[in-house]
Order: C-alpha cells, then structure tokens, then sequence
C-alpha cells in the first residue's frame, strides 16, 4: 500500500469514528457539567445532576421498570431463542432461512408502525397496558437477534459429541444439559444481554404500549420535550453505560460480527 | 417422525409470538383502516374513507418524508460502503476496533443520539460555541437547526451501523485469492473494485439500504426533536394515537407508508440491479 493513500484512508477513518462515537461521548460529558445547560464551556466537573437525577420521584420506578423489562425480554428471548435456533439446525439450510426471515419481518417494519399496531391490538383485546405488554412486545425485536446468533453458533457445531453422549446411553435431555448447552453457553449468555440491551434502548414501541408507567428512555424523553438540562444527560449516560457497556461483553461471548 | 415432532415443538414458541404478536396485531390493524371513529369509539365499517383523507391530506407530506428518506438511505449506504471497505481492505489491525464501534452503536443509544444531536446543532450548542470560540463566526448560526438538514444529519448518525453491518457480511465473504486472481489476470484496481467487489456486496448493500430507508421514512422522533417544522409522515401517524385520537386514519396512514417505502425500495434496487460501474 503506498504511504498516501494510506493517510487519506486513516483521515476517513477518523472522521467516521469521530462522527459515530461524539454523540454519545458528549451526552457522557454534559452529565457531569456544573452548569444549568447540555453546553460548552464546561466550568466545573460536578455531580450535581445525578443527584438531581436520584431526587426526582420518578426515577426509582422508571429505573426499576426497565430492570424488570429487560431482564424478563432477555431470559425469555434467551429461552425461546435457543428452542428456536435448535429447531432451525433440525431443518434443512432452504427452509431454516424462509422461517428466519420471517422471524425478522419484525425488524423491518418502522418502530412507531409496530407500535401503534400493537396499541390497538393490545386495547381491543382488553389486554391491561404496562410492563406485561412492553415485555411481549420487546420479545418481537430482541428474539430475531437471539435466533440468529444461536443459529450461527449452532452452524458450526460438532455434532459429534452429541453423539457420543448418546452412544453412551444419555437420553436426549441430558445430552442437552451435558454436553450441547455448556457449549453454547457463553453465546446463549452474550445473545441474551444483546436481547436486554435492546430491551433497554427502546423507546418507540415502549412509549405506545406501557400505558401509564415510564422506563428510563420514556422518562428522559419527558425532560427533553420539557427543559434541556444535564439531568437527561445523567439519565441518559445511565442508559448508556447500561446498553452500550453490556454489548463488549456480549460481542465477547458470542464472538458474533455482525 | 418423532424426530420431525421435535423439530416442530423447538419452533413453535418462536413461531407462536410471531403469529399472536405479530401477524395478529397486524391483521387487527389492517382492518381498522377500513373502519371509523364515532364518539371517541373505534366503529366496525368498510369504508375507504381514511385512504380518501390520506390523499387529500397527507400527499405532500408523504413525498417530502419519502424524498427525505431516500436522500437518508442513498447517503448512509454510501457511507456504509465505505466504511465497510474500509473494515476489509484498508484498516488493517484496526478493523476489528472500526467493526467493534459500529456495533456498540448499533445496539444503543437511540434516543440518546437524537438528544445529542439537539445540544450539538442548538443556538448555544457545541458547533456554534466552537465556531465562535474560534473566531469563525461572530454570531450563532441559526440555520444550523430546526430543519431538513438536522433530520438528515440525526438520521444519518444513527442508521449508519444498520447500514455497515449487512454490507460488511457481504464483503467478508470476498477472499484475497479472488481479488489477486484479477489482478494476475490484469485486471487494474477499479476494475477489480467494480466487477468483484461491487456485484459481491450486492445483497448487503441493496439490504442496508432497504432498512435505512423504511426506518427512516417511519421515524417520528427525529423530525419532532430536531426538525421545528418540518413535517415528516411518522409525525402526524403518531398525532392519530395521541390528542387527536383517529386509529383508522393512522392506521391507513401506516400502511401507505410501508406500502410506498417498499414501491420505492422495490423500484430503487431494480434500477441499481440493471447499473454496474464500468
């Protein structure tokens, strides 16, 4: 490679990391400004708006809310999504991909359409809007992903020692609990903290179908229609260090690259 | 056959949450555009009236959100492209680092991006304290937000890594001994670009766009957040379920919506299916 084109594609580099990874360093930076505004200068480091963020009445449930949402998207997305996944590796290559496109159909319509589609299902079915329809709905986004890097792990499994447990007299089940799943374990584990991370960003299909509760993304978008402070920044590092600092971890487990 | 049992039993939770959360919903919702609103109450009927309205009225702001959209994914798959090139045959050890930011930013941060966006672009935002800081600028610029072009810049930023990430899968499977055998074959560098790299991407690239285009014509937040007024379909979908309180008017809204991102996408891929780059 000649030295300059190789500048030039370092510079394009840059640019991109800059442009991808700014946005979110400066709602990180603005939370721990001392002033009354998400701006530039920033006098002094404080930690004023966190605990402006601990204060406000709303935060403990929002708080607890997404907990509880996202912990249950991620065990049953994780539980559901590796049944799926290992039915998949049953099929042959042709029919397990017609059924994991349709599992993904989910993922390409817009937010706000399944929102608001789910909305309406939810209240003629008389089906009482909080955490309970925010789960089942966060289930349709999160599961396609667990499906899909289950499936991959699976792809590339060997067989083998399945067998052998068999041979050896394990029933099916044990075979499972014996040998398949500690294999799969960590990319069960990382899929499932990828379902949660999910889980805890969303705000579109949450704002339609929680009714009157509030997750953490619902509440810091209440102080944004409200008044710019560095609380929703606060709020909004807090939901970043919990989705974006899971991911590493999971990229790990999983070993998954897109 | 016990086998073939098992099989079904392992696919129907997955395939049971498609069916009654997905398709369910969707079907409920198709039929209500046909329906009415009386009295606050959603009222069974068979009219075409809502897509009569949504004619009338939402015409312009539709080819304004579609035109919007287009001019989004057009751009993000392009820069997709580019950084996914960049992942594969340029960054070197760095391209697991390049990879690994754009898939922490895939799984996070949307709201927080679109937030971001407002305290960089804002009258007293972080461009123009810079700008002024550095004597560029002796006032504020107020045209940097509240427009089209903030919406496109948001857009951009967070659709980017759904762009990346399907065209980089398509370029990983392009092996170094293919490319070398062009080259020993003759073949110059643009031409090795345009003839394997490009039609081996196709997939990835023509899926990327796809994405970014649905996902940018049915966002709603981004137009309110930092689009003053600018007036993007997704906004007035989201007013039906809101004050206004018309469902079957949202819900024909919605499926015009998809349906015309998908005439667009559909017609959008064709044309490029029929173009290579000599």
């Amino acid at each position: 490679m000649r030295d300059d084109t190789s500048i030039v594609w370092r510079a394009i580099g840059g640019l991109f990391v800059v442009f991808l990874l700014s946005p979110l360093a400066l709602v990180v930076l603005f939370a721990f400004t001392s002033r009354a505004q998400s701006a530039f200068p920033i006098e002094a480091l404080s930690l004023h708006w966190w605990g402006a963020m601990f204060a406000d009445a709303n935060f403990a449930p929002a708080f607890w809310n997404s907990l509880v949402i996202s912990g249950t998207v991620g065990i049953l997305s994780a539980l559901v999504g590796t049944m799926a996944a290992m039915g998949l590796a049953r099929l042959e290559p042709a029919r397990a991909y017609l059924v994991t496109t349709l599992l993904c159909l989910p993922l390409m319509l817009p937010p706000l359409v399944l929102g608001v589609a789910l909305l309406s299902f939810y209240s003629r079915a008389n089906i009482p809007m909080g955490r309970q329809t925010v789960i089942m709905s966060h289930l349709l986004f999160a599961l396609p992903f667990v499906v899909l890097i289950v499936y991959a792990r699976l792809r590339n499994f060997d067989y083998r020692v399945v067998e052998s447990a068999r041979d050896l007299g394990a029933s099916p089940l044990r075979a499972f609990l014996t040998v398949t799943l500690p294999i799969i374990r960590p990319t069960v584990v990382g899929a499932a903290l990828i379902a949660m991370a999910l889980s805890l960003d969303d705000f579109v299909i949450t704002y339609f179908t929680i009714g009157k509760g509030m997750t953490l993304p619902t509440f810091v978008f209440n102080m944004i229609r409200s008044a710019l402070t560095p609380k929703a920044n606060a709020v909004g590092t807090l939901i970043l260090f919990m989705t974006v600092g899971t991911t590493p971890i999971a990229l790990w487990l999983t070993r998954y690259r897109g | 056959m016990r086998e073939r049992r098992t099989t079904v039993l392992l696919l129907a939770p997955a395939l049971g949450i498609f069916g009654i959360l997905f398709v369910l919903p969707l079907i409920y919702f198709f039929v209500i555009s046909f329906w009415r609103v009386v009295l606050f109450k959603l009222k069974p009927d068979f009219t075409f009236v809502n897509y009569g309205q949504v004619y009338d009225q939402h015409t312009a702001t539709l080819a304004f959100t579609l035109s919007l959209a287009f001019i989004v994914a057009a751009l993000t798959t392009a820069l997709g492209f580019i950084y996914a090139y960049l992942i594969r045959f340029k960054a070197g050890r760095w391209g697991p680092a390049l990879l690994f930011i754009a898939l922490i930013t895939l799984f996070g941060g949307y709201l927080m991006k679109i937030y971001s966006w407002m305290t960089i672009l804002g009258i007293t935002g972080v461009l123009n304290t810079a700008l002024l800081a550095l004597g560029i600028i002796d006032e504020p610029l107020p045209w940097l937000f509240y427009n089209a072009g903030a919406v496109v810049v948001t857009l951009i930023n967070f659709l980017l890594p759904i762009a990346i990430l399907p065209i980089y899968g398509s370029m990983r499977g392009i092996t170094d001994i293919e490319l070398e055998a062009a080259r020993d074959l003759g073949a110059g560098g643009w031409r090795s670009f345009s003839d394997i790299v490009v039609p081996r991407c196709h997939t990835g690239t023509m899926a990327g766009f796809a994405l970014c285009f649905l996902l940018a014509a049915g966002d709603y937040l981004t137009p309110q957040l930092v689009g003053g007024k600018v007036n993007m379909i997704g906004v007035q979908i989201s007013a039906q379920f809101g004050g206004i309180f018309n469902p079957p008017m949202g819900s024909a809204m919605s499926f015009v919506t998809v349906g015309a991102s998908i005439a667009v996408v559909v017609l959008a891929i064709f044309m490029l299916t029929r173009w290579r780059p000599r």
